[in-house]
């Protein structure tokens, strides 16, 4: 086996050897929309207050949003904080593979994870709460993937900077609760005033729940929403690189 | 042929040089020892070897390479162990060596390389459940795994209890056994004396000395020291006319007899022929540790204890 799988599928076992992460990066979403479901009546049914829109409807893209940045923001940067203040990065530059291998290993797993964390929740939407599998899939897709590159490119950017676990897991949160205020979970943007809207489609999570609602739902994402993605994926991805530092 | 060549070599951060116009060389097949206080230039001295630093001044040539542009071969034939490095706490010692393993073309079996370094029963163990002890085996297993020709040992031993320190200087003396040149940094005399051919004393990121272990103890002198006490009373006179004796003393009832060469041998013999047992008998040598702290002063005392010979 060459050494990149290797090192993936090593980092995949670490991964999955933390049950914490496990939890919230893997089925937190998909539980989080069941709860939802359970304790609030009507969660499924037309509301008033979302202009006839259900509230499962708005949720369930948000659910696939929050995976991402709970897996971007809140475990990758401490993965990423501890290899640099443990001396694991530094003690590759020593071996024939270098310590970029690393990086890249653990933004395939926190991917693959994200991908069965969606999955795992889009099953939930449509076998629980009757919503319909995604009926743009391909922009769908698209969609997810540009969610995941500006997600974890902050991710990144928060563990090239962070010295150590702590300090990736304090940055990583100062962003994390924002970003979530931002993609809506506490106001859905459907009741967001003009302004906040505007500042919400300026960030990648914003963009993200919004893009993934629309082509859920049969319409094609507006080109805003995926370019501020590309936008941030491309800026925040560039920066990280420039600066990681690997010890 | 020297496996490593190191000529000159300055590092400098902000205005202070920490290292300060190195050179050595390490032969093929020997135990090199680094020695000096904590922050003379040995780490940084390291590290510049292995490629992790780039130097701002001399030359150094590992296996013949330059270890920053030629690194992807200098790595495949270079084992390092580093300081204050550590794994992953999750990760299996038989994950991390077969992981390791998968880096280099022609790596060792890392099954026979548990056995060696006796992490046999710890296979299956995570990083975290391991004792300080199999940690650092592990860190030298790991540093032999893709089996290089030179490994470069950091403070191996900081931190280990006596045993576990005396299991891993077996080790290393294994290692050398199997044709590796090994360098190691330390700051215990007691396993540079034992375990190098050579030592190298850097002091202010400066070679202070570069010599045999007995080399480096002549340095300070060949001064020996008994001590005793006479079951039977001696005269002061026979004792200072001994040969080799430079100096007889009293400390209550113990005499103290300074000397050089054959000093002890003198004593013992003239104290048998007056069958007087030497009660409670010490014999101080100077050792490394004494030519140590003679050879560099980094407490801003001059060199104090023995007579300073510099190179």
């Amino acid at each position: 086996m060459s050494a990149t799988m290797k090192i993936t599928r090593t980092e995949g076992k670490l991964f999955a050897r933390d049950p914490i992460a496990l939890f919230f990066g893997l089925v937190f979403p998909a539980i989080l929309l069941l709860a939802l479901g359970y304790f609030f009546p009507g969660f499924d049914e037309p509301a008033a207050d979302l202009d006839g829109a259900r509230y499962i409807d708005v949720y369930a893209p948000m659910a696939l949003v929050l995976g991402l940045a709970t897996l971007g923001l809140v475990t990758l940067p401490p993965i990423l904080g501890t290899y640099r203040q443990f001396g694991i990065l530094r003690r590759l530059r020593t071996t024939p593979v270098h310590p970029a291998r690393l990086l890249w290993a653990q933004l395939a797993v926190h991917t693959l994870v994200a991908i069965a964390s969606a999955v795992l929740a889009i099953v939930v939407a449509v076998a629980a709460f009757d919503v319909t599998f995604p009926e743009k899939p391909i922009w769908f897709a698209i969609s997810f993937i540009l969610a995941a590159a500006s997600i974890f490119s902050i991710g990144l950017l928060v563990g090239a900077l962070a010295r150590t676990t702590t300090s990736g897991q304090a940055i990583g949160m100062g962003i994390y609760f924002p970003m979530l205020f931002f993609a809506g979970l506490w106001i859905p943007r459907r009741i967001m005033p003009d302004g906040l809207l505007t500042v919400s489609d300026l960030t990648p999570m914003g963009s993200a729940v919004q893009a993934l609602e629309d082509s859920w739902f049969g319409l094609t994402p507006s080109m805003t929403n995926i370019v501020v993605m590309l936008v941030w994926a491309i800026v925040i991805g560039f920066i990280a690189v420039r600066v990681f530092r690997w010890e | 042929m020297a496996v490593i060549e190191v000529e000159g070599l300055v590092k400098t951060y902000g205005t202070t040089n920490v290292v300060d116009g190195i050179s050595f060389s390490v032969d093929e097949g020997e135990i090199f020892g680094i020695v000096g206080p904590n922050g003379a230039g040995k780490t940084t001295t390291v590290e510049s070897v292995e490629g992790l630093r780039q130097p701002d001044g001399g030359t150094i040539r590992v296996l013949g390479l330059d270890p920053i542009k030629d690194r992807y071969e200098i790595t495949q034939r270079m084992g390092a162990q580093l300081q204050e490095s550590r794994l992953q706490d999750k990760i299996r010692v038989a994950e991390a060596l077969d992981l390791y393993a998968s880096f280099y073309d022609s790596p060792a079996d890392w099954h026979e390389l548990l056995e060696r370094l006796g992490l046999r029963e710890k296979a299956d163990a995570r990083y975290s459940e391991l004792s300080g002890g199999q940690k650092q085996r592990l860190a030298v297993a790991l540093a032999l795994v893709g089996s290089p020709e030179l490994a470069i040992l950091d403070e191996l031993t900081t931190g280990l209890d006596p045993q576990a320190r005396r299991s891993v200087w077996a080790n290393i003396t294994e290692i050398r056994d199997a044709g590796v040149t090994v360098v190691l940094v330390t700051h215990f005399m007691e396993e540079a004396e034992r375990l190098c051919d050579r030592i190298m004393v850097v002091d202010k990121g400066r070679v202070v000395a570069i010599d045999t272990p007995t080399g480096l103890v002549d340095r300070i002198g060949s001064e020996q020291q008994l001590r005793f006490r006479p079951s039977a009373p001696i005269e002061d006179d026979v004792l200072a006319e001994l040969a080799d004796v430079t100096a007889v003393a009293h400390d209550g009832a113990q005499i103290i007899v300074t000397g050089t060469g054959n000093v002890v041998h003198a004593v013992t013999a003239l104290l048998a022929q007056r069958r007087i047992i030497a009660e409670g008998l010490r014999i101080e040598q100077n050792n490394l540790e004494d030519a140590y702290l003679a050879l560099t002063d980094s407490d801003g005392e001059p060199a104090a204890r023995g007579e300073r010979e510099d190179s």
